[in-house]
């Protein structure tokens, strides 16, 4: 039974306020596929299904066991002896009707021999407790076919998550302290009339008091240039200066005292992110010269295509500036002086988005795409909206991390340098896998085996630094922390239930996810991100 | 298959034993209710006064659409059990803060967690676990910002060690004559609806303010004022409700009143209008015949309507709200809810009506209700962390390890140190916390021959210092009971002032409450002149100022987990929606002690 679009605003209303209406669209259109309906796995869907991704299918062709069912949230003693992905999905499926749950009752190595293009249809696919293999193989056809893969483990009170993505864009990426752009460096031409519209001099009282601070500044700042051969204030000593010049515009009493005037107040607050200069951000040029963007071709997807018709923008109409944002913040000001303001900037920015619109066309043109085919304008403007905060996310393949050739043993010897790195949790993992590998169980699962089984987990992890790097003290650090940590019993699945967290940041594109590793120790309740 | 066992020995025996309380059920209780199950727990009791909203589905995942409007507490107990039918949960559909979760109910726990959302209960619980002397741990979210931290008396800070910014109310001037923000105007407008519709309220009052002291008005003004507005004077002696009513809810009749009369009587107040732009009263006919086109039908959430818009919002929602109000009987009252769609809507128009003729830029739907409904975002995902991380934290303190318990904040994306979750060793009690010190002490200034008892009770004692049934006495040698807890023992010393009890500059009050098991001294120091509409000052805490900026906004340095965060919710803004879960941690604190920690 699917919910009313009103039923459903209603009920995403608090989620709504994160990612907007546009981020649930796309979060509705997601079909998600988790492979081990684990503890942790069916925590990680239920942290899906209940803001509402479309669909989910759980692969898994495990048998419900005892164990399963008594830390396992979604599977209930009847279902014990049934396959552990129907059982799931039975009672995930509940948290929410408007998600379609399904299921294969297969492994994952099984669906790859069979149809490896069984996994090209999902939005993202989530794998846990998966075996190094298994990790390979599935990050190899995911890669080729672009699915994001999201690797997580736990191991004792170890916590472990991986995101592999080849290529991964953000348009909003929400950052906590952007700038605004206002451009009152380099004001744009129907800005500058704006200015000139007013007359801060022959005011009336009440209208100049709630003249925008913006309109100050740039009245000021004006007559500084003209003082000054044109540089604007840079320095403390200048910038204080250009306050004081603006303090003393404040009108004054028939006493001589000055009024009470907050808009110049706000004016001289803003004086040091107002004289910001409008620059393109590092992170934005790094990406205008990427491959990607340079080569545009029919098969380009419309964020690089989006991004060209930018860089062309800048190199055009827009003298070296991107797209105008086109909004402001709030101030004080009367209704129609802020809307006026507003306006201004708001048809700057239509203005210049048209123009980006012009190019994206001519672009698609250039590689053989014609009308139909094209990029909504809706999705223009909010791309030169977000201009400045336009980010890119490439991921290492597992095949690169594994391989001899290609591990990042910088990243690994830096992070040995201080001996309370997670980094030690890191190759601890690995060695664990390598253990499954050759024994096909886990280590120290029984306590009679312990004895045996640090032997030889002893071998694994000496054979793993062999080929990454030779440190001793590192070996018995590990050997001793492995002892204790192998029966350690808490699972952490809980936490690692935020790795849905990072699966709504890759479906929605929106806010950046890490890259690439997360380690989390409960011991010490710290957490790493590391680049392998 | 891959084994998780459970803790075992005797940290395995004490969970399977011990009794532990949570308190609240709603996102954070309800994914603790499920890791604690889980771990092991087999005796919880947990207590929430809430029901459940459609809004509340999407994280919290014991609850689904045929339980919307039951107990929060007893749904989450059934459907926990039946994901674990062997664990023993006791559910109260109760306010923690009733007298009979008294300290003695407290004591019967090994821990007490924290999963709310308003810093009343959340004052009042530390308070308990401090008479009770039982370990607590607090906990809040807001949107993908996360916190907690672990409280034990003598140990660590209290919950109220660190001052808080004052929850922001506003006076009642600014909301009747003179608003300058949009918060004004949608407090105002939810006045407006428990007016008009509601339980009435005397502090709720919605008409222009004729004695704002900045109008400062001459008497010998008043005929020429009445006739401005001709009406008026009849409001004057009627309640707006059975005014309302006597129109039958006319909406183009309390439009005008409201929207034009009313703001042509505010006009003649004109020392009001000398440093502020004037108010525009609205006419319903002029309006209606201006041709103006409304925007498109079918309100979209996200829009911002024209005034028409907005006028005929009001009319339709006036219209909704009287047959509700017809339908329940004579007598009834209707309550305001934010999820409630005609309510909204009412106040998303009169909000914007008010908004327009006083000169500010008019808000949508969706905005406004996040303001209205003092709206926190709330996600699944932040809440099943934190709640894992209360978990871990229990378990230390069972272990006896209270030393390595830890505040432990949640960030939205890996910090400059690549930290996703920032863990900060827990500071001492602060010796002059006016709650856990030994001897709690604190200097409020006043003025003695314009404060009422009532006030200091309710707006002093209970509000700003938290009390619940306080009991007041000045010691003056004598122990003058000032304020009785017992019923009808003191009501006449409400309307009287405190000087008219002999208490000056320098007096001392000792309040006390029972159940909190707290007694607080206050100083009294009198001043004649505290600001406009400021009627107390807790000394040694700046009035109500905007938080820091942040230095660096990657850390939390402030962390909430609800939307009813205020005695007073209509009265709710920016500041309150930013209380915060425990003592104020600004980012650079955090910074400092993520540096100083390192993993055992």
């Amino acid at each position: 039974m699917a919910s009313t679009k009103a039923s459903k605003e209603q009920k995403y209303d608090r989620q709504l306020r994160l990612w907007g209406d546009h981020g649930q669209e796309t979060l509705e259109n997601a079909h998600v596929c988790l492979i081990n309906a684990t503890a942790t796995g069916t925590e990680i869907l239920k942290n899906l299904v209940l803001p509402g991704i479309g669909a989910f299918t759980i692969v898994d062709g495990h048998t419900v066991t005892g164990e399963d069912v008594g830390n396992n949230f979604f599977l209930s003693k009847d279902s014990i002896g049934k396959n552990r992905a129907q059982a799931a999905t039975e009672l995930l499926q509940e948290l929410n009707s408007d998600v379609s749950g399904n299921f294969v009752e297969e492994g994952p190595d099984k669906l790859l021999d069979n149809d490896s293009e069984f996994f090209h249809r999902f939005t993202i696919v989530i794998g846990v407790q998966l075996p190094e293999s298994t990790c390979l193989r599935l990050g190899s056809v995911l890669c080729s076919a672009s699915v994001p893969f999201l690797v997580c483990k736990t191991y004792g009170l170890i916590g472990y998550m991986r995101l592999v993505v080849q290529e991964h864009t953000v348009i909003e990426s929400h950052p906590d302290n952007a700038l605004e752009d206002l451009r009152l460096d380099q004001p744009y031409a129907e800005f500058q009339n704006h200015i000139k519209s007013y007359d801060l001099d022959s005011m009336e009282k009440k209208d100049h008091s709630h003249t925008p601070w913006i309109i100050i500044v740039a009245k000021y700042l004006e007559k500084w240039l003209s003082e000054h051969n044109g540089q604007p204030p840079k320095n403390y000593k200048e910038k204080e200066a250009f306050r004081q010049l603006i303090r003393e515009g404040i009108r004054k009493n028939e006493n001589g005292v000055p009024e009470d005037e907050e808009n110049f107040e706000e004016a001289i607050k803003n004086v040091n992110t107002a004289l910001n200069p409008t620059k393109i951000p590092s992170a934005v040029e790094d990406i205008f010269n990427s491959e990607q963007c340079k080569n545009i071709t029919a098969q380009s997807p419309s964020f690089w295509v989006m991004l060209r018709a930018v860089k062309e923008f800048v190199h055009n109409e827009g003298n070296g500036s991107l797209p105008v944002r086109g909004t402001i913040p709030d101030m004080i000001a009367d209704s129609q002086k802020f809307i006026n303001l507003q306006n201004v900037y708001r048809e700057k920015a239509m203005q210049d988005a048209a123009a980006v619109s012009k190019h994206v066309e001519s672009l698609l043109q250039s590689v053989g795409k014609v009308w139909p085919e094209s990029i909504p304008e809706k999705d223009i403007k909010l791309f030169c909206k977000n201009a400045s905060f336009l980010r890119v996310v490439r991921c290492r393949s597992l095949a690169e991390e594994y391989s001899v050739d290609t591990v990042n043993k910088d990243e690994i010897t830096s992070c040995m340098d201080s001996p309370d790195s997670e980094m030690v949790f890191y190759l601890m993992l690995r060695a664990v896998d390598r253990f499954y590998q050759q024994h096909s169980r886990y280590p120290g699962v029984y306590n009679y085996q312990v004895e045996e089984d640090i032997s030889k987990l002893k071998v694994c992890v000496n054979s793993l630094l062999q080929e990454y790097i030779n440190i001793c003290f590192l070996f018995i650090h590990l050997f001793c922390i492995f002892g204790r940590y192998i029966c350690s019993n808490l699972s952490l699945r809980f936490i690692l239930g935020s790795a849905a967290q990072e699966a709504i940041k890759i479906i929605s594109h929106q806010f950046v996810p890490f890259n690439n590793t997360f380690l989390y120790n409960a011991m010490s309740q710290t957490s790493a991100t590391l680049s392998l | 298959g891959w084994a998780t066992p459970r803790p075992q020995g005797p940290l395995a025996d004490s969970i399977s034993t011990c009794k532990v309380l949570v308190v609240g059920a709603g996102g954070i209780g309800c994914e603790l209710l499920k890791n604690l199950v889980l771990t092991g727990f087999k005796n919880i009791e947990v207590i929430d006064l809430d029901t459940i909203d459609v809004s509340n589905l999407n994280r919290q995942f014991l609850f689904q659409k045929k339980h919307v409007g039951k107990s929060k507490a007893q749904v989450a107990k059934e459907s926990a059990l039946q994901f674990c039918p062997s664990a023993n949960i006791t559910a109260y559909h109760d306010s923690i803060m009733n007298p009979e979760y008294n300290v003695e109910f407290f004591r019967k726990f090994m821990l007490v967690m924290n999963a709310l959302d308003n810093r009343a209960a959340r004052n009042h619980v530390n308070r308990m676990c401090l008479a009770a002397d039982i370990p607590l741990i607090e906990s809040g979210t807001a949107g993908y910002l996360g916190q907690v931290t672990v409280i034990k008396k003598g140990m660590t800070e209290c919950y109220e060690c660190q001052p808080k910014p004052a929850q922001k109310t506003f006076p009642g001037c600014t909301i009747r004559n003179t608003p300058s923000e949009p918060i004004h105007c949608i407090v105002w407008a939810k006045y407006l609806f428990n007016q008009l519709f509601g339980e009435e309220d005397a502090d709720q009052e919605v008409s222009p303010d004729t004695a704002d002291p900045e109008a400062a008005w001459n008497p010998e003004e008043t005929a020429a004022r009445a006739t401005a507005s001709d009406k008026d004077g009849d409001i004057k002696r009627v309640s707006t409700k059975e005014w309302a009513r006597s129109t039958g809810y006319d909406s183009v009749k309390l439009f005008n009143k409201l929207f034009k009369d009313d703001i042509m009587y505010l006009l003649t107040m004109d020392k009001l209008w000398k440093k502020r732009k004037a108010p525009t009263p609205l006419d319903w006919h002029q309006l209606e015949n201006s041709g103006m086109l409304s925007a498109s039908p079918g309100l979209k959430d996200q829009q911002v309507l024209d005034v028409w818009g907005y006028c005929q919002l009001f009319q339709h929602s006036v219209e909704t709200l009287r047959s509700q109000l017809q339908e329940k009987g004579e007598g009834a009252e209707l309550v305001w809810d934010k999820d409630d769609p005609p309510a909204m809507d009412f106040v998303t128009a009169a909000a914007n009506l008010r908004m327009h003729i006083f000169s500010m830029n008019m808000k949508s739907r969706f905005d406004v209700k996040s303001m209205a409904g003092n709206i926190i975002p709330a996600i699944a995902t932040t809440n099943a962390v934190i709640a894992g991380l209360i978990v871990l934290e229990g378990l230390k303190i069972l272990s006896g390890e209270l030393e390595s318990c830890r505040t432990i904040f949640l960030n939205k994306c890996p910090n400059l140190r690549k930290k996703l979750l920032v863990p900060c060793v827990l500071d001492p009690p602060s010796a002059n916390c006016y709650v856990c010190a030994s001897k709690p002490e604190v200097t409020v200034k006043l003025n003695v021959h314009k404060t009422m008892v009532l006030t200091l009770q309710d707006k002093i004692v209970k509000e700003r210092f938290g009390m619940v049934a306080p009991d007041v006495q000045i010691e003056d040698g004598k122990g003058t009971i000032l304020i009785s807890s017992e019923e009808g023992e003191t009501e006449g010393n409400n309307n009287k002032f405190l000087s008219d009890f002999g208490i000056r500059n320098g007096s001392r009050l000792q309040a006390d409450d029972f159940l909190q098991d707290y007694t607080l001294l206050i100083n009294v120091l009198h001043v004649e002149d505290l600001e406009r509409d400021v009627e107390f000052e807790v000394v040694g805490e700046a009035p109500d100022k905007a938080p820091p900026p942040q230095t660096n906004q990657e850390e939390v340095n402030s962390i909430t987990n609800g939307n009813k965060d205020s005695a007073q919710p209509s009265t709710s803004s920016k500041a309150v929606r930013r209380d915060l879960v425990l003592c104020q941690k600004l980012s650079s604190q955090a910074d400092r002690c993520a540096q100083q920690i390192s993993p055992e």
